[in-house]
């Protein structure tokens, strides 16, 4: 394929040393990006989105089921919008794979708007679903949750609303949900992608 | 009614504290003004959302109680997303409801989110040794201020414009540039209507001076703070702002609090 | 480059966003019009990008899709009679500036029509990931008499590259005013018109400093 050559040689000429050209510009960018744009304490962002929760808390009567969905709606919204943002910010080529959206989610997405990058692990012997770690989780630093809450609450489900609406907007039609959280007393946070298709009607004509 | 400037800095504490308080500021962790931003407009919504979803909920428990079963632990989460509706038509719907009692408690949602925002950043602003503050001698002027230019700037990267008192309890809080609401998009002759639509959008801020003011010895049920849109005084605010400025009101009902 | 109108037509070819800057050619059509402009770009976009690739066979294999970065395109700087005010900082939204990026990038649209030149004006397109196009009418023509001899053949290939790269420049900016301004304004509806007069005002002095 021609253009992928084209892509990658232009990649490989601004990294020469790195070991994995695509993998280094991802970072590259997301770093760039970061560094350009407006910023905020990130314990005030922890402590509204607390709020929030804690409101549902409150309104659902601790129906942490009901609670889960909200948060991942409200991730939804956001998603759908944030998507437009982060594309004219990094004007990232399409990715090629499943492994190219993973090193793109966490070295760029969740490097330019919450500045951590996940670790991708636990891909599927289909190379269609990854997880992504993560260690130090901005949304829920110094969050203890109650018993109850522990047993049901995915504290951090609007991620998972996030990546759900901007990958649709992107034609990648993916399931998004948390299997652990150290807020569970797991032993890590995890995210399951798991690609459930490419929407390839949907992708814009003209990009091949 | 005199009128206070926000802006001077500090004048009890010396430069160098002042510079090592940003240095610290600027030492901690950040994030992404936008998904803060993000974030925050959506409260809106999902006030509304919640309460739809609790009507709905009321009359379904009178017709079954069955739907308990569903154990929704599966990953299919494209199921979650079955009775989405769009934020903006949230905010539209909340607008148009006939039904105060409704309006009111979806506002309330907004206001107890603000609340608790408020009342943990100035938690958070206080334990940051602000040289701003001295709390042995903080009586409701110098909180006042305290709102205007930390818990502001904290929040929206700028301070309250202009803080007028009458002295005995009543306060004027200018800000003729509301960071959140800037790109809220608004038709140059700003009809009634849309400006009902910004409204419920300032009720978060409400809640988060109420909430500031409680952390500070001044319970809810003792502070009156109501929001209103204001002409700006003069031209010099750019064009890529929203077309009018805001007025919070506070008034303290009860006098020697403590 | 001087920009007589912008459009911005959604994934399902329907225009979203329209405006004029002059007293040319675009100003005597109407909103209808417009709106019928705007399904035609969609539909020749999509026919261009059938043919496109049988052409690039014969011509040749491997083109390169990057567009420089251009510096400072549309930047409040980029006109030195502007610069009497230089000392207060520029505002561009979320971003801190001087300018929205400042890295070369691949270009989204591979096989669709990039630009459309007519003796009376032209048109380039860049089309987003999300299927959104930014449209830009231009009066500047480039003069068919440049072609005649070889070397001018040359340079006016060079002229209509560099304008294109430029257009590309602008329009991504144009891309990056509608990531901060219409998508922060909660009462957007997606896919719908934008009515944001602050986006309006955004684009139209990036219009403006362009000139």
């Amino acid at each position: 394929m021609s253009r992928q050559q084209s892509i990658n040689s232009s990649q490989t000429a601004a990294s020469a040393t790195a070991q994995s050209p695509l993998s280094r510009s991802f970072k590259a960018t997301g770093e760039d990006v970061w560094k350009r744009t407006e910023k905020i304490n990130a314990e005030l962002f922890t402590l509204t989105y607390g709020a929030i929760v804690s409101q549902l808390c409150t309104d659902y009567g601790r129906d942490f089921t009901k609670i889960n969905e909200q948060l991942f709606q409200m991730g939804y919204s956001i998603g759908v919008r944030l998507i437009e943002d982060f594309l004219a910010r990094t004007a990232l080529p399409r990715c090629q794979d499943m492994q190219e959206t993973s090193e793109a989610l966490s070295k760029c997405a969740f490097k330019v708007f919450l500045n951590i990058t996940p670790r991708v692990t636990n891909w599927s012997s289909t190379k269609d679903t990854f997880s992504l770690i993560i260690d130090e989780n901005p949304l829920s630093d110094f969050v203890e949750l109650p018993m109850d809450a522990m047993e049901q609450l995915w504290y951090s489900n609007v991620l998972c609303g996030v990546l759900k609406g901007a990958l649709e907007m992107v034609q990648l039609d993916c399931d998004v949900f948390f299997v652990s959280d150290i807020l569970r007393g797991d032993q890590q946070t995890e995210l399951r992608v798991k690609l459930n298709k490419v929407l390839k009607d949907e992708i814009p004509i003209g990009e091949d | 009614m005199n009128g206070y400037t926000v802006g001077e800095n500090g004048t009890n504490s010396g430069m160098t504290e002042q510079h090592q308080f940003q240095l610290f500021e600027e030492s901690l962790r950040k994030v992404n003004k936008l998904v803060f931003q993000m974030l925050i407009n959506e409260i809106i919504p999902l006030s509304m959302s919640v309460e739809r979803k609790l009507e709905k909920s009321n009359d379904e428990e009178v017709s079954s109680n069955m739907s308990k079963l569903d154990v929704n632990e599966d990953s299919n989460t494209t199921n979650l997303l079955k009775d989405i509706v769009p934020s903006n038509q949230l905010i539209h719907d909340l607008l148009d409801t006939k039904d105060e009692d409704k309006y009111n408690k979806v506002i309330d949602r907004v206001r107890n989110i603000g609340f608790q925002v408020g009342n943990k950043l100035s938690e958070l602003l206080i334990f940051t040794n602000n040289p701003n503050l001295q709390f042995k001698d903080m009586d409701i002027l110098l909180i006042m201020k305290f709102v205007c230019r930390d818990v502001w700037k904290q929040l929206y990267g700028k301070q309250i414009d202009n803080l007028k008192t009458n002295h005995r309890g009543t306060f004027y809080l200018f800000d003729y540039d509301y960071p959140p609401i800037r790109e809220f998009c608004i038709e140059e002759n700003a009809l009634k209507k849309e400006l009902k639509l910004v409204e419920p959008f300032l009720e978060f801020p409400v809640g988060i001076i109420k909430g500031v003011l409680a952390s500070l010895g001044y319970p809810p049920e003792q502070v009156i703070c109501l929001a209103t849109f204001v002409d700006r005084p003069n031209n010099d605010i750019p064009d890529t702002s929203f077309a009018k400025g805001i007025s919070f009101h506070i008034q303290i009902t009860t006098q020697n609090n403590q | 480059m001087a920009i007589e109108s912008i459009l911005i037509i959604n994934k399902s070819g329907g225009l979203i966003y329209q405006r004029n800057f002059s007293e040319s050619f675009a100003s005597k059509l109407n909103s209808n019009d417009f709106l019928i402009i705007a399904s035609t770009i969609h539909s020749v976009f999509a026919i261009t990008s059938q043919i496109t690739p049988k052409a690039l066979q014969i011509t040749q294999n491997n083109v390169d899709y990057v567009i420089p970065y251009i510096p400072m395109v549309g930047m409040e700087n980029s006109n030195p009679q502007q610069n009497r005010n230089s000392n207060v900082p520029v505002k561009l939204g979320s971003y801190k500036g001087p300018d929205f990026f400042k890295e070369p990038f691949i270009s989204w649209n591979k096989s669709g029509l990039r630009q459309l030149s007519t003796d009376q004006f032209t048109m380039y397109i860049y089309q987003t990931m999300t299927g959104l196009k930014f449209v830009a009418l231009s009066s500047n023509v480039l003069s068919n008499n440049a072609g005649t001899t070889m070397t001018g053949s040359i340079d006016r290939t060079k002229a209509v590259n560099i304008a294109s790269q430029v257009a590309d420049n602008f329009l991504r900016k144009i891309y990056c005013l509608y990531g901060d301004y219409v998508m922060k304004d909660p009462f957007y509806s997606m896919e719908m018109p934008i009515k944001s007069e602050l986006f309006d005002k955004a684009v139209k002095r990036m219009v403006n400093n362009l000139l």
